[in-house]
C-alpha cells in the first residue's frame, strides 16, 4: 500500500501543476477554482480507479475527470465562485517584485482573454496540444473526438486566435500612431 | 489564409503528417509566402500559450496531496468504525462491528437518562387493561390501589422535569440514516436548505471558538455546542450526499470538511478537558472553515436571489 502510495505522490507531483494549469486556462483563469478541480480530479483518481488503471492511461483519465469538472463549472452559475475567487485573490500576499508581477500578470490576462473567445471543445484541444504535448489521438482518447475532429479543431483554434491576435495588434498601432 | 495547404501547416508543427506529407509541405513552404507567415503566426501563438504558468503556491500543492491521502486513510478508517457509507451495505463483521457499537451507545444513552423517564413511558401500558376490571367485578380493593397508582403517575411528570429528547449523536442503524432524516433535510430547494445550513454551522463554529477556557475552579461548558452540533451533523451528511450526487464539487468538499469538525464536537464528554476542546479549535482554523461557510452561505444566499 506504501509503494502505492509512493506511486501516487510520484503522479501527483508530476502532474498536479500541469493539470491546475490547463484547468485554469480552461476555466479563464479563477486559480482556486482551477486547484480545487486539480485536487478533485486527483481526489476521484485516488478513490477509484488508482490501482485498476494502467499507469500510461492515469494521465489521459485526469484530464479527461478534470475537464468534465470544469465543464460542469461552466454550466453553474458563476457567482459563488467570483465571490470565492475574490476573497482568496484579497487574502494572498503582496507580490515581491510588483513589476515583475504586473508584467507576468498582464501577459497571463492577455492569454486567459484570448482564449476565452474559442469554443470550449477548441479550447480544450489547443491548451492539451500546445501546453500538455499530447498527440491528435491522445488528445482524441481525453475529449472523447475522432482524430479528425482533433485536427479540425486546434486548426479552427489558432486560426481564430490568430486572426484576433493580428487585429489586437493593429488597433494597438493605431492608437499608438 | 486561402492557400489550400493552411490547414497542413498546423498539423505539421504538431508533427502529425506522415513523412511524404511533411516533405510536400515543407516544399510547399518555400514558395509560399503566406503559409510561412501562418507558421509563424501559429509558432508565436505556442510561445505564448506555453509560456502561462499556473498560479500555484508549493503549499497549495502539498496541501491538496496532504488531503487526498488522508481522505483515503479517512476513508479507510470510516469504513472500519461504520460511520460511512460503506457501513450501511457491509456485511459480516462490519456489520456486526457497527450493530455492536450502536447498542453500546444506545445503552450509554439510556442509562444516562433519569431513572424516571423509564416508569413515565412504561406506566401508562398496563392502565387500559386494568380499567375494564372494575366495571366486570367490582372489588372494593382494587379501587385504592388503582387511584393511589393513577395519583403517583399523575404526579410523577409534574415532579419530574421534562425528559430532553436530544441525546448524544449516535451511529443510526441500517436503514435509519434513510428512513428518518429526509423529512428534515430533503426539502424542495437544497441550495436553500444548504445555505441554512452553512449559516448555522457557521453560528455554531462562532460560538464552539468562544467557549471559555483555563477558568479555575469551573469545567469547560460546551452542552450547548454539543447539543447544535449533534442537530446538524445528520443534515450535514445528507447535504454532502446530495452535492456529491449532483456533482457540487466546491460545497460537498466544504460539507466533507465541516462534517468530522460536528462530529467531534458532538460527541464531548459532558466536562471536556481544555485540550479536547483545544484541539478541534485548532483545526477549525487552520481548515479556515468560518471564513468558507460565511463566503459560501452568502454566496448561495446571492445565486437564490
Amino acid at each position: 500500500m506504501a509503494s502505492q502510495d509512493d506511486e501516487f505522490t510520484m503522479l501527483f507531483q508530476d502532474f498536479y501543476p500541469s493539470l491546475c494549469r490547463f484547468l485554469e486556462c480552461l476555466l479563464g483563469g479563477r486559480a482556486p477554482l482551477a486547484q480545487d478541480l486539480a485536487q478533485e480530479s486527483f481526489l476521484q483518481l485516488h478513490r477509484t480507479a488508482w490501482g485498476t488503471l494502467p499507469p500510461d492511461e492515469a494521465r489521459f483519465w485526469l484530464y479527461r475527470v478534470a475537464r468534465n469538472l470544469a465543464i460542469n463549472e461552466f454550466r453553474k452559475s458563476n457567482t459563488r465562485y467570483r465571490l470565492f475567487d475574490r476573497v482568496v485573490e484579497a487574502m494572498r500576499p503582496a507580490a515581491r517584485n510588483p513589476e515583475q508581477e504586473y508584467e507576468t500578470r498582464e501577459r497571463k490576462e492577455l492569454v486567459l482573454e484570448m482564449l476565452q473567445t474559442l469554443p470550449e471543445d477548441q479550447r480544450a484541444a489547443l491548451l492539451l496540444r500546445e501546453q500538455e504535448q499530447l498527440s491528435y489521438r491522445e488528445i482524441g482518447q481525453v475529449l472523447n473526438i475522432s482524430e479528425s475532429k482533433v485536427k479540425v479543431d486546434i486548426f479552427r483554434a489558432r486560426a481564430a486566435l490568430r486572426e484576433r491576435w493580428s487585429k489586437r495588434v493593429k488597433v494597438a498601432g493605431a492608437s499608438v500612431s | 489564409m486561402n492557400c489550400r495547404f493552411t490547414e497542413k501547416i498546423s498539423s505539421l508543427i504538431d508533427g502529425e503528417l506522415s513523412p511524404a506529407e511533411t516533405r510536400e509541405v515543407e516544399r510547399h513552404l518555400l514558395t509560399c509566402a503566406q503559409c510561412e507567415e501562418a507558421r509563424d503566426d501559429f509558432l508565436s501563438l505556442r510561445s505564448q500559450i506555453t509560456s502561462f504558468e499556473a498560479t500555484l503556491p508549493a503549499a497549495v500543492q502539498n496541501r491538496a496531496l496532504a488531503k487526498i491521502l488522508s481522505a483515503g486513510e479517512r476513508k479507510k478508517t470510516s469504513a472500519a468504525f461504520g460511520l460511512g457509507w460503506r457501513w450501511i451495505l457491509g456485511t459480516g463483521a462490519l456489520a456486526l462491528a457497527s450493530l455492536a457499537i450502536v447498542a453500546v451507545i444506545i445503552g450509554l444513552v439510556y442509562f444516562q437518562q433519569p431513572e424516571q423517564v423509564a416508569v413515565k413511558t412504561t406506566a401508562p401500558v398496563p392502565a387500559p387493561t386494568l380499567a375494564p376490571a372494575p366495571a366486570a367485578s367490582p372489588a372494593p380493593t382494587v379501587e385504592p390501589e388503582k387511584t393511589e397508582k393513577n395519583e403517583k403517575e399523575s404526579n410523577a411528570p409534574q415532579h419530574q422535569p421534562t425528559p430532553r429528547r436530544s441525546a448524544p449523536v449516535r451511529e443510526p442503524k441500517p436503514g435509519e440514516q434513510f428512513a428518518a432524516i429526509p423529512e428534515n433535510v430533503r426539502p424542495a430547494d437544497a441550495q436553500t436548505m444548504t445555505a441554512l445550513h452553512f449559516e448555522k454551522a457557521e453560528n455554531l463554529l462562532r460560538a464552539f471558538r468562544n467557549v471559555r477556557l483555563n477558568e479555575p475552579d469551573s469545567a469547560v461548558e460546551v452542552s450547548y455546542e454539543r447539543q447544535r452540533a449533534q442537530q446538524l451533523v445528520y443534515q450535514n451528511m445528507m447535504l454532502r450526499r446530495e452535492a456529491d450526487a449532483a456533482g457540487d464539487v466546491q460545497i460537498g468538499s466544504l460539507l466533507e470538511s465541516l462534517e468530522p469538525i460536528l462530529l467531534d464536537i458532538a460527541n464531548l464528554p459532558d466536562k471536556p478537558d481544555d485540550d479536547s476542546v483545544r484541539v478541534i479549535r485548532e483545526r477549525v482554523e487552520r481548515k479556515n472553515i468560518v471564513a468558507l461557510l460565511q463566503v459560501n452561505s452568502t454566496a448561495l444566499a446571492r445565486a437564490l436571489d
